[in-house]
């Protein structure tokens, strides 16, 4: 991942002021970076958004295409998700070196999505065992400046509330033949319930304290980091730990804690904003990525 | 400016798709008007003045019509009094996604410059640009797109000088709409109201659809099915698929023709109304198989529907009548009843208004001049005007309430009565296509003056020297064949078959070559020819005059004096005729024993090995037929006809035919040596023997034998068939054998097994000698000169399925054609017996009915029907014997072949169906037949009889 050079009295000095809870950016330790959202980027994605968060900035694109229900789960669709490190975030990108992270990143995803509650997955089911909606969740990183789960976790949630799928229903003739029919009204269209989609709240451990939205220079005065995705009623969907250093159980109970109160403070505006983008319709004045 | 057109598709692969496009707005869109200053545009389409005269807008304005105005309305945006249009593309491309044949006709008005239609892009136009809102249909999103756009230019155009200024009328017949664009200030009027008040188009008025449908709360027919039962019907075998032809003679008849696998179809009748359930002839329909205890024989009555019945009773009884026909299980046929319309195959159908006989109505019976096609009702207010008019309808549908379908008035082809009219009506019935050359086809034409140019020269054989001489009958001036003959010095003859090269001329895929392929043959009408190719082609640079150079295709035989063909080769050539005679002239010259020179010559060496060949192909079992050919003697100023008389034929004639045969069957031989899956060949196959079953009866009642079992058999029987002192029998017999045949039809090799020609006698056989008016024979040509490498091939020539799919077009063009000769022959037959006045002849009876005869009338070729049963009189007493066959009338009974003698007059009470009608005179019956009519005045006659 892309990482900076600190200096020993750097570090120091951050060290110090996540001690003070002041963080060289004038953040307390709990706060997040200046966040933006736009939704509805990519025309033809069934569902996009792009968020940046300080200078980390991901593109996340939905794609909803027919497939067949896993034997398993055959009244259910499914999330596929894949990370794509772009070179135009960090040069280290280039070739294949952002493939190593990527698939870090989505396995988190999946983990994250491996459960019933997060995403209504039988909505997704268009006749059980037969047919279903698979949604492909592609992640572009834009650029990367710390804290890549939060930042794409906001950016999934957003495209997820604005994807849009269309309305099929099963005309069956006869002879039991199933057909597909398809409604010509391109607003005629399903959208999904993302208030149970959790986001990610990574806490690095800096010194004895632990911070929200840690900077590339604060991620590197850290030894270990752990990544909880949390629920707007603060439910934990998963829990992780990354980086080398090890955490002791007291501030992983601590850590979690901090996870939860900050994970339901950061669904509640987002929600709102979402909702609020939404409302403004056709009269949104589009940024883009010029913007 | 861009903006992004997002919709959703279903792939074919069944998954779904979302396709996003751009989409560009343009500032630089002009409004196409003349009026308009603000426009730079460099051209206008729009008028400064427009002239459509109109009771609802007297003051200048353009028509802006939606869609459903052009779908349902096009012809009349195609009459010439319709001009400045303005088609929005919005309406354009609804109407492309609706209906291609009416997109178009809609862009051929587009693209007349007489016309001023003007397309408006509407959807780049940045000012009439609108997106679909949520909620809104397709067609609720293109009705407000027409409303911007209507108020866009009323705004635009209200900017021009006050004098100078236009209105804009959107035309809708949709209320809704209608009151929306009322309420943003525009004007606004349906189609109906608009045109019935446009003064100067008199007959535009009744085109307007009935939007209204005659509706009665009587349902006469059963429902149709859709659809998709009909297929899952079709898929399990409870329906059978067929194509439905109705009866000439019997309008409560029908049968459907049904397709099965290979060879194996089979024929359904259809009896009765109910059953019939408003399918049109040539429709494609699902009948459904009525169980074998409702089968019913076809019935033999001629019905004719008589009009509007205002009751059902008289159709009931006619029904009733039709059911009690000959119930012997023998002659029972599957019958079964429609039960649903798969494909309707209407097109716009000709025929004349028959009048309400409430005054100020404005629903009126259409009768189509096809007596297959039903009445069709339609509403106008200009039926005075119509009537005695020939019209074209178009059939718009059938409500199962509706006794008859509804339609709506097309156009007028002129009155009724005039020739011009008749013979159009005539094309048009019989699908002949007879407009002018485009001028795609003529710029295909060689550049005049044309002439023989070296490199011609260089690849063909000289053989200007040889004396050529073509015989054709007079008046023709598409000579497409000429001959030669000449010793050679070993003592054989050498003959020449020369056939006028229009391949040279026409070359593949070209816009001739597909016109000339589509047309298929010339046709040939009483007085009128509609050539297949231009007339520079046909008449002049194919036609191989006398004493000029022309390019042929020859064919050459070595011939010994048994007229046995020692060699035979193929070249292309150039020639130079040195006479073009009449079949008179020729027989002049062979008969002279004065005249000697080169030509007379040749005639007669020709003359003598023709009938050599003739007398061997008949030795091997080839048909002398016959069938009563007429020709007319035309005053050549008023083109009536003044004089008929039936065909001659000369010794010339089957010299010229015999030859004919002879090239065709060497080039047959040829072309399917040389490819034997693509060659174009001509079979006549051999008739079922139950179709011989009228000619044995008939032959029966003479008591007289004839052999049907191989054509060999026919011919000597039919040659030992003689009668003492009935001269004609013979000839009535070949007439009826004639109507045993099958078509013969042209089929390409690769797809057929049976090459047999029947008629002929012979294994094989194709059309060569007259690629002018046959575009088969163009096809054989091309074969042949690949054959000897003259020519390059194509890939079309050597795709089998290319070349079948051209043979069932030009055997329906032959049909077509044959059936419209015989029309324009019936027409001018009429004509003549209309100067005639009434006239007593004697006749044969040819078919007996079960309530009529059918005579034919030996001096002029003429056939009717002399009916026993009459609307105003009791029947007589009718008994019929389909066995013998045979017909009682009080007593009297007829037989096949008897003598009658009958009174011809003009039937003209019905003057779309004029008809030659016919009673008996003799044998006298009495109630049944008539009193010999007064003779003509003696002056008259004296000079008719001649």
């Amino acid at each position: 991942m892309a990482t900076v050079q600190v200096s020993e009295a750097e570090k120091v000095y951050i060290l110090h002021g996540v001690r003070d809870d002041l963080r060289v950016d004038g953040r307390g330790c709990e706060d997040y970076r200046h966040m933006e959202i736009e939704t509805d980027m990519v025309s033809n994605t069934d569902g996009s958004a792009k968020v940046t968060l300080g200078h980390t900035d991901v593109l996340v694109g939905v794609k909803a295409e027919m497939g067949k229900p896993r034997p398993m789960v055959p009244d259910e669709g499914y999330l596929e998700f894949f990370v794509d490190c772009s070179a135009n975030a960090t040069p280290e990108f280039e070739g294949r070196g952002g493939d190593e992270l990527g698939m870090e990143l989505s396995n988190t995803l999946y983990k994250v999505f491996n459960n019933r509650y997060s995403v209504d997955l039988k909505s997704l089911c268009i006749s059980r065992g037969e047919h279903c909606w698979v949604l492909y969740v592609d992640v572009l990183l834009l650029q990367c400046d710390g804290n890549l789960f939060d930042a794409i976790s906001v950016a999934i949630k957003a495209a997820l509330f604005n994807t849009k799928i269309p309305k099929v229903h099963i005309s069956e003739d006869e002879e039991g033949g199933k057909e597909i029919e398809l409604s010509d009204d391109p607003y005629d269209c399903m959208r999904l319930n993302v208030e149970n989609v959790p986001c990610i709240v990574t806490l690095c451990k800096v010194g004895h304290r632990h911070v929200v939205d840690a900077t590339l220079q604060e991620k590197a005065c850290s030894v270990a980091s752990l990544i909880i995705s949390v629920t707007h009623k603060g439910t934990v969907t998963c829990v992780r730990k990354v980086g080398g250093g090890s955490l002791d159980p007291e501030s992983i109970f601590e850590m979690t804690e901090t996870g939860k109160r900050v994970g339901k403070a950061l669904h509640a505006p987002l929600m709102e904003l979402l909702q609020e983008e939404e409302s403004l319709g056709k009269k949104r004045q589009k940024v883009g990525f010029l913007g | 400016m861009l903006k992004s057109k997002t919709f959703v598709k279903k792939t074919r692969s069944g998954g779904i798709m979302k396709i996003v496009r751009e989409h560009y707005l343009r500032d630089d869109i002009w409004c196409g008007s003349e009026v308009c200053t603000e426009c730079k545009q460099e051209e206008t389409v729009l008028q400064k003045d427009t002239y459509i005269e109109s009771n609802l807008c007297s003051f200048p304005h353009y028509l802006l019509p939606d869609t459903n105005i052009v779908l349902s309305q096009i012809d009349i945006l195609e009459d010439p009094l319709i001009k400045n249009v303005i088609i929005l593309q919005t309406v354009l491309q609804e109407v492309r996604h609706r209906s291609a044949p009416i997109y178009k006709r809609l862009k051929d008005i587009l693209h007349d410059k007489e016309k001023h239609f003007y397309t408006f892009t509407n959807e780049h136009h940045r000012e009439t640009y609108i997106e679909r809102e949520q909620g809104e249909s397709a067609n609720d999103r293109n009705d407000r797109a027409i409303r911007i756009s209507t108020k866009w230019y009323s705004d635009h155009l209200n900017n021009t000088p006050t004098d100078k200024r236009l209105k804009v009328v959107l035309l809708t017949n949709d209320r809704g709409n209608k009151e929306k664009a009322e309420e943003s200030g525009l004007l606004t009027y349906r189609c109906k109201k608009q045109h019935t008040t446009v003064t100067s188009v008199p007959q535009d008025e009744t085109a307007v659809l009935t939007s209204n449908e005659i509706t009665s709360s009587k349902v006469l027919f059963p429902e149709h099915l859709p659809l998709s039962r009909i297929q899952s019907g079709i898929k399990s075998g409870t329906f059978q698929q067929g194509t439905f032809r109705a009866s000439r003679d019997n309008y409560l008849e029908a049968t459907v023709f049904v397709h099965g696998e290979g060879d194996d179809s089979t024929e359904v009748l259809i009896q009765g109304l109910q059953n019939l359930n408003r399918a049109v002839h040539q429709d494609l329909v699902a009948v459904e198989i009525l169980p074998l205890n409702q089968w019913v024989a076809p019935s033999s009555v001629v019905l004719q529907d008589e009009g509007p019945k205002e009751d059902d009773v008289t159709e009931e009884e006619e029904e009733a009548e039709l059911k009690s026909g000959p119930s012997g299980a023998a002659s029972r046929k599957p019958t079964g009843r429609v039960v649903g319309i798969i494909k309707r195959n209407w097109r716009p159908f000709c025929g004349m208004l028959f009048l309400s006989q409430i005054k100020e109505a404005t629903r009126h019976l259409f009768t189509p001049a096809d007596r297959r096609i039903p009445r069709i009702r339609i509403e106008t207010r200009q039926a005075a005007t119509l009537a005695g008019q020939r019209i074209m309808v178009a059939v718009d549908g059938w409500p199962k309430h509706s006794r008859y379908p509804n339609g709506h008035f097309v156009r007028s082809l002129g009155s009724a009565g005039d020739k011009e009219t008749e013979t159009e009506v005539l094309l048009l019935e019989h699908d002949v296509p007879h407009q002018d050359f485009s001028q795609a086809v003529l710029s295909f034409l060689p550049k005049m003056p044309w002439n023989i140019t070296e490199e011609d020269m260089a690849v063909r054989e000289d053989l200007r020297n040889l004396t050529v001489c073509s015989v054709d009958p007079p008046g023709c001036t598409d000579i497409d064949d000429a001959l030669h003959c000449r010793d050679l010095p070993n003592g054989n003859q050498e003959v020449g078959v020369h056939i006028a090269d229009v391949s040279h001329f026409i070359r593949p895929g070209n816009a001739m070559d597909l016109e000339a392929a589509n047309r298929g043959t010339t046709v040939y009408l009483t007085g009128r020819r509609i050539d297949m190719v231009p007339e520079l082609l046909s008449s002049n640079l194919c036609s191989l005059r006398s004493s000029v150079e022309r390019l042929a295709f020859s064919c050459i035989w070595e011939i010994n004096d048994k007229a046995e063909i020692v060699k035979t080769r193929f070249t292309k050539s150039v020639i130079n005729s040195k006479a073009s005679l009449t079949y008179a002239e020729a027989q002049m010259r062979i008969d002279d024993a004065n005249m000697n020179d080169d030509t007379t010559k040749s005639l007669r060496g020709l003359n003598r090995l023709a009938k050599i060949l003739k007398k061997r192909r008949i030795e091997k079992g080839a048909l002398t037929l016959s069938s009563p050919e007429v020709r007319f003697h035309i005053d050549s100023e008023t083109h009536d006809p003044i004089d008929l008389q039936t065909k001659e034929l000369k010794e010339t004639n089957s010299m010229v035919e015999e030859f004919m045969l002879l090239a065709n069957i060497s080039v047959a031989q040829k072309i399917y040596d040389e490819f034997s899956e693509c060659a174009l060949l001509r079979k006549h196959p051999a008739p079922p023997p139950s179709n011989y079953d009228i000619l044995n009866k008939a032959a029966k009642s003479k008591d007289m034998v004839i052999h049907t079992d191989s054509a060999k058999a026919l011919a000597d029987s039919l040659d030992a068939a003689q009668v003492d002192g009935f001269p004609y029998f013979n000839t009535l017999l070949r007439i009826l054998a004639t109507r045993c045949m099958m078509q013969a039809v042209y089929f390409c090799s690769g797809m057929d097994s049976d090459f047999h020609h029947y008629g002929l006698a012979s294994p094989i056989y194709t059309h060569f000698t007259s690629p002018i008016r046959r575009y088969s024979d163009i096809i054989v040509h091309r074969l042949l000169a690949v054959a000897i490498g003259a020519d390059s091939t194509y890939p079309d020539l050597m795709d089998k399925h290319k070349q079948s799919a051209l043979c069932n077009n030009l055997n329906y063009r032959h049909k077509m054609a044959q059936y419209a000769q015989r029309a324009s022959v019936a027409y001018h037959t009429q004509l003549f017996f209309k100067s005639r006045g009434i006239l007593n002849e004697e006749g044969f009876i040819l078919f007996v009915r079960k309530n009529a005869i059918i005579v034919l009338i030996p001096k002029f070729g003429l056939e009717g029907t002399v009916f026993f049963e009459n609307k105003d009189k009791p029947s007589p007493k009718l008994i019929f014997n389909e066995e013998v066959p045979s017909l009682t009338v009080e007593g009297h009974s007829f037989n096949m072949f008897d003598k009658v003698k009958v009174t011809i007059s003009l039937d003209a009470s019905n003057v779309q169906h004029q008809k030659i009608r016919m009673s008996l005179v003799e044998p006298v019956i009495s109630g049944v037949s008539v009193a010999p009519s007064e003779p003509e005045p003696e002056v008259k006659r004296a000079k008719l009889d001649r």
